[in-house]
């Protein structure tokens, strides 16, 4: 099992979803809020992740045999930082409501009422995974938030201060980031 | 629907495995994860945040059961979260580690090879999953621009050591000096 690079962590769930809930769940899915109100934004660490409905297995001809699933699978996919319990129990905590109504609609979802086995339940249906590639492995989300304010910062104070003299650079430099 | 979340894009492909390969692609993606070497050309794609291979075993998941239906096949699962156009990133897949996409997709049923790119770029079409909801944490910014940023924070916390107490002329030769370090980064 591969599921860390550095101190990043991947995990991959792949519960069944309950027979005749599929497309309320897609509907469900679908209108959820995006970027900053995603649900998954209030999982602390979560860099990039997705809620995938796998109703069914393709085909890809001869000489490969038939082979269906008798369920829909629900696929949930994040990569964050690690170790996996905090993330787990962010994931059965402040998400709350959006968590219960997704997996929700699995077979056998306990509800976040009882959070030891919510996380037991993602535990159980969790995919290992084979290999894990992460482009700044080591880097954690407050600091990838942080690094990229910084250079926008940084870029603007450049193209600001181009032929200051040396007091004035220095002034502004103080003025913008505090010190020296 | 969607797989794009501003510069962020994704991808979920499911393909059936043919029997007797999970052992090569257990086998495959061990030296993968602990030979530094055969990751290099992988996170040298650096359009790639974050990218990942599982296998699904023939007992999927069973909820609160104790395991699914055994399926005919285990099926190999690639998620990946990258940065340009799908097309652009199937392209380089297929130019820059073709011998990689080989030895991983060979295992499956009706991978055509990564070259040509066309049937390649079908193959993938077909087993790709449709994303019902996508977040990135850091939607505006490539995985070129989060490295810089990194060197930038990097640099920076060097130069505020090295400039403190410094005025006038030092300081701006110091500044200038960082200038330097970070211009490819900006």
């Amino acid at each position: 099992m591969s599921d860390r690079a550095g101190q990043a962590c991947a995990l991959t769930v792949l519960a069944p979803i309950e027979r005749g809930r599929q497309d309320l769940l897609r509907t469900l899915l679908q209108g959820l809020p995006t970027g900053a109100e995603s649900p998954l934004a209030r999982a602390p660490g979560t860099h990039f992740a997705r809620w995938v409905v796998v109703p069914q297995l393709v085909y890809q001809g001869p000489p490969q045999k038939r082979d269906e699933l008798d369920l829909a699978y629900l696929m949930f996919t994040s990569n964050f930082d690690g170790p996996l319990e905090p993330y787990l129990d962010a994931l059965c905590g402040p998400m709350g409501e959006a968590a219960d109504a997704i997996w929700g609609c699995c077979i056998g979802w306990p509800g976040l009422g009882d959070p030891a086995s919510a996380k037991a339940y993602l535990l159980r249906n969790r995919l290992a995974t084979s290999l894990f590639v992460a482009g700044y492995p080591q880097a954690r989300l407050p600091e990838v938030l942080r690094a990229l304010e910084l250079r926008e910062r940084v870029t603007r104070f450049a193209i600001g201060a181009q032929g200051q003299g040396a007091e004035s650079l220095a002034l502004a430099w103080r003025q913008e980031f505090g010190g020296p | 629907m969607s797989n794009v979340e501003g510069k962020a894009r994704a991808i979920t492909v499911l393909s059936p495995v043919r029997p007797g390969w999970p052992l090569w692609l257990h086998g495959l993606f061990f030296a993968g994860t602990h030979l530094t070497f055969s990751l290099k050309k992988l996170q040298q794609l650096s359009f790639i945040h974050y990218a990942r291979w599982a296998i699904v075993e023939r007992r999927w998941p069973g909820g609160d059961r104790p395991r699914g239906k055994r399926q005919r096949y285990r099926y190999l699962l690639f998620e990946s979260n990258f940065n340009g156009s799908w097309d652009e990133y199937i392209d380089a897949f297929s130019e820059v580690v073709p011998t990689r996409i080989r030895l991983i997709w060979g295992s499956s049923y009706g991978f055509p090879g990564p070259l040509p790119v066309e049937p390649f770029k079908a193959y993938i079409r077909k087993n790709e999953l449709p994303i019902d909801h996508y977040y990135s944490a850091y939607p505006a910014a490539t995985t070129t621009e989060v490295i810089s940023a990194l060197e930038v924070a990097r640099a920076f916390e060097s130069f505020i050591a090295r400039s403190r107490g410094l005025a006038g002329a030092d300081f701006k030769r110091s500044y200038e000096d960082f200038l330097f370090e970070v211009q490819h980064h900006l």
